[in-house]
């Protein structure tokens, strides 16, 4: 069979309708029909769309996601992240920016505990951004590093995103999980140099203001109380993982019944905040799971009509260096990136991007740690990353689409960077998943 | 029908009750696994299986309160560039989509159903299930998810989220 056809209405039918506004896992379900009658035996074919559903849902690799979810959602609605934020902003005291490291440090871990880059940039859009402006912020350094610890959601375990990209991609979830730490600590070190960088050059961006200075006693008990627990369920949740102890799924089931404990500890855990957590990680669970159960029709059919295949001999005949064909497909993700969601991006490219990536040889792991960036920065990308929409719906009244952008710049050029460093020294994602083994 | 309505409403809730306790569950029995495990026992093998299936009727069940809450994803990028008038054309046509690809694949999940359930078809893992009572969820989350669809527009609303104030001041 010609696979260019099928190719054509596959991808051209997914697109077309997404673009018109179509919710995204009807897409995918409109062309799994249309496939589906056309290469599958006509409406025959459309039974086995609900086949291939009941098998790609009920697989065990898909638990960490709403576990993960379910860990961020308590995380925030239990008042933990304020928390960790309140106790970020006294620790750091009196050094110019504050408000930005506080951003940074707070952001850091919100993003690492929900794993959503969406979320982590409305809460702290809101959270931060009108303190920051009445401070006399520059506007460009209240709302960059908000966009920027976004992109930190997707690497730094656990990152349901990571989890998902792994299982479409049939490469080792705990590894690529792993593989996240190094590199997404060293982006949240670039960022910190590039705010102290800022606000050294331009003293105005971050204009110096004194707060009350918090007694080292205090500051100790925060430590003791706030910090560490906190930090302790990351680090936790990233041991067990790391030593084999447990599964990515015991891991991030174990992370969800800790936040909880957490809570309780705190006497935070009322009956609102849990039934708020459930409902927020159902929201996004469902409507994963549904595109997921789509696509999974979609990625067979691609196969079986040898779209896949025939695909990757196209790219292959072009006979590009491992580089440049990497180079090509990070392009693709960054203009998908103008008017996509992650999961949409994913869905569609995974079942390409991975056999060519293993065709051309390269690590699975480091691959997918490469994708992840790639999409983050395709979010983050003007004209219509579409974490500029959401920074933009969350800053004040006044601010303008071209400030967002230019806000966003320089945190893109760290990711940017980061992953011209992961690709220079693969090490970076490797060595630690190699050190798990 | 007032009642009716109620009742359908309160299904729609019980459903996505049912989808999130069934999220808890599986958090609360994957835990329990690393608790027997480390006590030195041997976990039931069921636990594996009906966390699997719980997948299945995760979202089967959560569907129809997603829509209702419109809550599923979409690209508004060139849906935001039309005329109002335009654009409330295009979300009605949308929805009439939305529609139809449902009660196809709800009368599609029917026809799988009901040939599992004749050929008494079982799911062989941990234990022997009778496939129709796990893949039955997926033709009725189908066929409520079309009915939610057709509510908006049955209203004058449009089932996308941004679109929700405009269209809901218009209708009335």
């Amino acid at each position: 069979m010609d696979w260019t056809g099928p190719a054509l209405i596959l991808f051209g039918a997914t697109f077309a309708l997404m673009l018109i506004g179509l919710p995204v896992a009807i897409a995918f379900f409109a062309t799994n029909i249309l496939a589906a009658v056309l290469y599958m035996g006509g409406t025959a074919g459309i039974a086995q769309i609900i086949n291939n559903g009941f098998g790609a849902m009920t697989t065990f690799a898909l638990v960490p996601i709403p576990m993960f979810l379910l860990m961020g959602e308590l995380f925030y609605h239990t008042g933990l992240a304020t928390r960790c934020f309140n106790a970020a902003d006294k620790l750091l005291g009196n050094v110019r920016g504050r408000l930005s490291y506080v951003t940074l440090i707070g952001g850091t871990g919100f993003a690492g505990l929900t794993g959503s880059s969406m979320g982590a940039c409305a809460l702290m859009g809101s959270l931060m951004v009108p303190d920051m402006m009445k401070r006399g912020y520059s506007k460009y350094l209240s709302m960059g590093p908000i966009m920027g610890v976004g992109g930190l959601a997707v690497i730094i375990p656990p990152s349901a995103v990571a989890v998902l990209l792994a299982t479409l991609g049939q490469t080792d979830v705990a590894d690529l999980l792993v593989a996240g730490i190094v590199p997404g600590l060293l982006l949240a070190v670039m960022y910190g140099v590039l705010i102290w960088a800022w606000t050294t050059l331009d003293p105005h961006a971050a204009p110096y203001f004194a707060v009350e200075p918090t007694p080292l006693r205090e500051k100790l008990r925060l430590l003791v109380l706030d910090v560490v627990p906190l930090v302790g369920v990351i680090v936790l949740s990233i041991a067990i993982l790391l030593t084999g102890w447990a599964t990515p799924t015991e891991a991030a089931a174990l992370g969800a019944l800790s936040v909880a404990l957490l809570a309780a500890c705190y006497g935070q855990l009322t009956w609102v905040a849990i039934v708020k957590a459930v409902e927020g990680a159902l929201k996004i669970t469902v409507m994963a799971f549904l595109i997921i159960f789509g696509s999974s029709t979609f990625a067979q059919v691609l196969a079986f009509t040898g779209a896949s295949s025939g695909l990757m001999n196209w790219a292959l005949s072009f006979e590009l260096t491992p580089m440049a064909m990497l180079l090509v497909m990070i392009g693709v993700l960054m203009f998908l990136g103008c008017f996509m969601d992650q999961l949409s991006m994913m869905l569609l490219t995974a079942p390409i991007y991975f056999p060519l990536a293993k065709a051309l040889g390269m690590d699975p792991t480091w691959f997918g740690l490469i994708m992840l960036l790639a999409l983050e920065v395709g979010y983050t990308t003007p004209p219509f990353g579409l974490m500029l929409f959401v920074m933009k719906g969350v800053a004040p009244p006044g601010t303008t689409m071209r400030d967002v952008y230019l806000s966003a710049l320089p945190f893109i050029g760290c990711v940017i960077l980061l992953i011209v460093l992961v690709i220079a020294f693969p090490p970076l994602a490797t060595w630690l998943p190699g050190l798990a083994q | 029908m007032n009642l009716l309505a109620r009742a359908y409403g309160g299904l729609i809730r019980a459903m996505a009750v049912g989808a999130a306790l069934l999220m808890v569950a599986v958090m609360l029995t994957v835990c329990l696994d690393v608790l027997i495990r480390n006590l030195g026992h041997q976990p039931s093998a069921h636990f594996f299986t009906l966390s699997e299936y719980a997948l299945l009727l995760i979202p089967c069940l959560g569907a129809p309160w997603l829509v209702r809450d419109r809550g599923h994803v979409y690209i508004e990028i060139l849906l935001m560039q039309l005329r109002p008038a335009h654009r409330q054309r295009m979300a009605k046509l949308i929805g009439l989509s939305c529609i139809a690809i449902c009660l196809t694949l709800a009368w599609f999940g029917v026809e799988v159903t009901v040939q599992d359930w004749v050929q008494a078809n079982k799911d062989v893992r941990s234990f022997d299930a009778p496939r129709w009572a796990i893949v039955m969820w997926v033709p009725l989350s189908f066929l409520l998810m079309a009915t939610e669809f057709a509510r908006f527009l049955w209203r004058g609303e449009s089932p996308l989220a941004s679109m929700a104030q405009t269209a809901g001041s218009e209708a009335h």
